[in-house]
């Protein structure tokens, strides 16, 4: 990974009227990363993204996308970048092979070869129109027009819901692919478990604010742990962060039958950024 | 051109089923006219004496008994109102049908410049009507030619080219509603003509309002009144380019500051 960010957001505040979007948000990307953008519904993660593709202005900070401003040169930006929407719509009535051959030919680029490398791996049917598609196969074409150009930036919205594990799995590979070919990856999703399989680096965002960035790796290393215990007779189990020893000083006088202390699941790390206000013990 | 190209292919079948339903209904109406001669050259006189509402159809000017008062009055009324919902209906959905339809997140991440975005889907708005009222005054004059009927050549060409700018007035003012909507504007795009149609017809009637011809573009494109004239009064044609170059400036303001949501 290169020390180049792709990705350069500074105290980006972005306002629907008077509704929150994003509040001073700051984020880098580097260079050939694959970075999982976590969050719940609404927490901003698609405003964001929006506002690095130029869709959408923003009030207060700065975004620098492959090194160039998305307000001066957003043109220049989307040449570079392949996007996948969360709602992977097209125009009902077009052929799938007419929508991808659009895409490439609106980029004045011949994809043919890559695009059939690609529906091929996903299995995609190019004979179907648009309005016979269900939202998966819908995303596949998706997957293909983001994909077909060979970008160097990939930015995706929750790329796999929608997507049967196997297409999960496939459009990964891809994704590693172009990785291991020096393309940078965003995207942004709920499933945790895809993140710590696939993203070296992850950020959580929560109501408009950024609540941490740092690697997949330090994100899951705390103090918090996963406990099972049989206490006075009954069976326990929850997930604790802090001092050990205030932990055991609380079992003093009860009867301990068993206990187990493990390193938690990711995902209960992750939900504990979630949760508001929650940062000493869950 | 791709986007062009693209917005053309759309809106084919629309285009197609618009030009058979107005085009073909009037040439039928044409084409009837040597069996409803004798009738209507009975009661032409009572059509022409029936006051206001005669002043407001035009039949005050143009005689129903002759094929050319028909097309004037009848015809006119038909292909004018037809093309402007056809018009208004393009205009006000061809900028929100993407984020209607959530294609917007599609359509708009292109390196294409939004000001180009909208160029080019305005010229494919513009086309379809060029294209419209050509093919719909084909029909009319091939009807005018197997009725073997004068059909007036330079009053005809003025008036289509009236009706031609009348529809892309209509289709441009629903074009600027179109930029400054999310949602499909069906409604909206039927309401404008008809609005506009009712406000030429009140501003012949109620001298009070005479000045609302000012604002409609039914007035200048009248039928009859091209025909009983031979011109179309430039002053109102420059009222009209006035309001299209103005509406579609202020498109372009909103569009390239647009947040695109859907």
């Amino acid at each position: 990974m290169s020390d180049k960010y792709c990705i350069k957001i500074e105290n980006l505040t972005k306002l629907y009227g008077k509704n929150r979007g994003v509040t001073d948000l700051t984020l880098g990307v580097k260079d050939g990363d694959i970075f999982g953008f976590l969050g719940p519904n609404g927490a901003g993660k698609s405003t964001t993204i929006r506002c690095m593709l130029g869709l959408i202005g923003y009030q207060q900070g700065s975004v620098e996308i492959l090194g160039m401003d998305v307000k001066k040169q957003q043109v220049e930006i989307l040449r570079q970048v392949g996007y996948m929407p969360s709602e992977a719509m097209f125009y009902p009535s077009m052929k799938v092979k007419d929508v991808i051959r659009f895409a490439a030919d609106v980029r004045k680029m011949d994809c043919a070869k890559e695009a059939a490398m690609l529906c091929k791996c996903l299995e995609v049917d190019t004979e179907k129109r648009i309005e016979e598609l269900s939202l998966g196969n819908r995303k596949k074409v998706s997957i293909v027009c983001a994909m077909q150009h060979k970008p160097k930036l990939f930015i995706f919205d929750e790329p796999t819901s929608g997507l049967d594990p196997l297409m999960q799995a496939e459009f990964f590979k891809l994704v590693l692919k172009y990785n291991e070919q020096g393309a940078s990856c965003f995207l942004s999703s709920h499933v945790l478990s895809e993140i710590r399989k696939y993203c070296h680096h992850a950020a959580i965002i929560r109501e408009g604010r950024l609540v941490c960035t740092d690697t997949v790796e330090n994100l899951a290393r705390t103090n918090t742990k996963h406990i099972r215990i049989i206490k006075d007779g009954r069976e326990e189990e929850f997930v604790y962060q802090g001092d050990l020893n205030k932990l055991f000083e609380s079992f003093i006088g009860h009867d301990i039958a068993d206990i187990v202390i493990e390193e938690p699941q990711l995902d209960e790390i992750f939900m504990h950024y979630y949760e508001e206000g929650n940062h000493d013990a869950v | 051109m791709t986007l062009f190209r693209h917005e053309m292919k759309m809106n084919l079948k629309s285009l197609l089923v618009w030009t058979i339903c107005v085009g073909g209904l009037c040439f039928g109406c044409i084409l009837l006219y040597t069996s409803l001669e004798d009738s209507l050259q009975d009661i032409a006189d009572v059509y022409s004496n029936m006051g206001a509402m005669s002043t407001a159809l035009g039949m005050d000017k143009m005689s129903l008994a002759t094929l050319t008062g028909f097309y004037a009055t009848e015809i006119g009324m038909m292909h004018g109102l037809g093309g402007a919902m056809f018009a208004a209906i393009l205009g006000a959905g061809i900028v929100s049908k993407e984020e209607a339809g959530h294609t917007a997140e599609f359509l708009y991440v292109f390196p294409v410049k939004r000001t180009k975005i909208l160029w080019q889907k305005y010229l494919a708005m513009a086309s379809n009507i060029l294209l419209f009222n050509i093919i719909c005054a084909a029909f009319y004059v091939l009807g005018f030619l197997w009725m073997k009927e004068d059909m007036q050549g330079k009053e005809m060409l003025l008036y289509h080219f009236a009706q031609a700018f009348m529809h892309l007035e209509i289709g441009t003012v629903c074009f600027l509603i179109s930029v400054f909507s999310k949602r499909s504007l069906i409604g909206a795009g039927l309401g404008v003509p008809v609005i506009l149609f009712a406000a030429d017809l009140m501003c012949r009637i109620i001298p009070a309002i005479e000045k609302v011809k000012y604002v409609t573009p039914f007035y200048y494109a009248n039928a009859a009144d091209i025909f009983t004239s031979g011109k179309v009064e430039l002053e109102m044609i420059c009222i009209g380019v006035f309001i299209v170059v103005a509406a579609f400036i202020m498109a372009w303001i909103k569009f390239i500051r647009k947040d695109i949501t859907a």
